[in-house]
């Protein structure tokens, strides 16, 4: 949670009149909130200036400025030069330094890393993970239809269905997968002590888990890292951790939240619901549109010189955010932004970001999405929220939505 | 029809493949084959709606 005293006050360089309230942390829609939309909540801030400062926008209460034109964002996000991913968020939460591999390094060494993980997670690797997160797919949900008319949708399908299949790709078996989902949520989501502690324990997992390769590799992730070059020599310690922290966090949240806003929506919206049920060769496009609809993070970057950025007078150290939500519904880029048309066809929307920091698991998350709407659709008849229940769903650092309750009959 | 490929502007999407992966080769890393695309004509739907997802604007149609 945000630490309201850590607050910093806004630099003296942000002109007054460029102050604004919103924040992803504080701004109404933001705070876990039944029957919520978050994104939706965002998209004010384009009623406002293209560009404004935001004095509480981080996790650790930091200011930054906000981005709201998905132009904008391009630009800043396709300037590493200018707009630096050097940053520590995992390692500050201990009081250290080291960079997450690849999310924190800007080119040449962002791509040197970049090179060496690209084809793990590549279009053509990722169709050969698909039988397998098909499989896992079914598996879910053939038993929540076998064992009623309703389930909790985050707990019985998301988290077990992204969790396991991501698990899988690291090589770790999935019999830890709540435990692990536990250190993910205190690390996202957890307080000022919850967090440190989660952060502990996921870098002596993944440091034991290297020890144990490097001694016995097998075939899977960790073995490839620790056996790994880059300019011809093995990788640290420090880039082995900085890379298997970066890739077990990313693999929790992100897709399951994404597929529970999916079914939320659907189950608010029968007649898209019944489409993609009848037509499901809809589906790829569909879900095109809910990831514009429902991305779930924002980008940060640091200016690493004093430049007007479209009248804002960026100095040197600056945190500039470019949300992605905010991008996804910028009316100069999408026609109707607010409209969700689940077959838009100019839809180059930027859920995954852009530039050379563009989501590394967007593929496999993308194929997951689809594989695991059409195998929803296919065992699971007209379901909708069930009556008296609200899922919560709430911004922030990474947005997110809980307590969906579906029933069918 | 022809799609000019601006392949330094490529920044690994693969929208354009997700649309119709035989039009868009991809190499190893997910980045799009270079070369310039001839597209026959009853492809040509299919072309427009790959070259017309990539979000770095990388892909120009040609008619």
């Amino acid at each position: 949670m945000i630490s309201m005293a850590a607050a910093r006050p806004v630099p003296a360089h942000v002109p007054p009149e460029m102050v604004g309230e919103f924040s992803l942390f504080t701004a109404p829609g933001m705070a876990p909130t039944p029957n919520g939309d978050p994104q939706a909540a965002a998209a004010c801030v384009h009623a406002g200036p293209r560009i404004f400062y935001s004095p509480l926008n981080t996790r650790d209460g930091r200011g930054t400025w906000v981005i709201t034109r998905a132009a904008d964002q391009r630009r800043v996000l396709q300037d590493p030069e200018t707009f630096s991913s050097h940053r520590s968020i995992f390692a500050s939460a201990l009081g250290e330094t080291w960079p997450m591999i690849p999310l924190e390094l800007d080119p040449p060494e962002h791509g040197v890393f970049r090179s060496l993980l690209n084809p793990l997670l590549s279009p053509r690797r990722v169709m050969a993970l698909e039988p397998a997160v098909r499989e896992r797919a079914a598996f879910l949900i053939d038993r929540i239809a076998a064992a009623g008319t309703s389930c909790d949708v985050m707990k019985a399908f998301a988290f077990p269905f992204a969790v396991n299949i991501f698990l899988r790709f690291l090589g770790l078996s999935d019999d830890r997968l709540e435990e692990f989902v536990g250190w993910a949520t205190d690390l996202l989501h957890g307080d000022d002590r919850k967090r440190p502690a989660a952060a502990r324990t996921i870098v002596a997992f993944i440091d034991d888990l290297a020890a144990e390769r490097r001694r016995q590799p097998t075939e899977d992730f960790m073995s490839f890292l620790v056996q790994a070059k880059v300019h011809d020599r093995p990788l640290t310690d420090m880039e082995v951790r900085g890379v298997g922290v970066l890739l077990f966090i990313a693999g929790l949240d992100t897709v399951a939240a994404a597929i529970g806003f999916d079914l939320a929506y659907l189950a608010r919206n029968l007649e898209d619901q019944r489409l993609l049920r009848r037509e499901p060769q809809r589906i790829v496009l569909a879900a095109e549109e809910l990831l514009r609809a429902y991305p779930t993070v924002q980008m940060i970057r640091v200016a690493t010189k004093d430049i007007d950025f479209e009248g804002a007078p960026i100095r040197k150290g600056d945190y500039v955010s470019c949300a992605t939500m905010i991008a996804n519904r910028d009316p100069h880029e999408f026609d109707c932004p607010e409209t969700i048309d689940l077959a838009r066809e100019d839809n180059r929307h930027q859920a995954f970001a852009y530039g050379p920091h563009r989501c590394l698991g967007s593929h496999l998350a993308r194929r997951e999405i689809v594989i695991g709407l059409e195998e929803w659709l296919k065992r699971i008849p007209d379901f909708r929220i069930r009556q008296g229940t609200a899922p919560i769903a709430y911004g922030g650092h990474v947005f997110g939505i809980e307590d969906l309750i579906l029933d069918w009959s | 029809m022809r799609i000019i490929v601006h392949r330094e502007k490529c920044q690994g999407h693969a929208r354009c493949w997700s649309m119709a992966p035989e039009i868009f080769a991809l190499d190893d890393e997910g980045y799009i084959v270079p070369g310039d695309i001839d597209v026959a004509p009853e492809d040509e739907q299919r072309a427009w709606r790959g070259a017309k997802s990539c979000p770095e604007r990388a892909l120009d149609i040609e008619k």
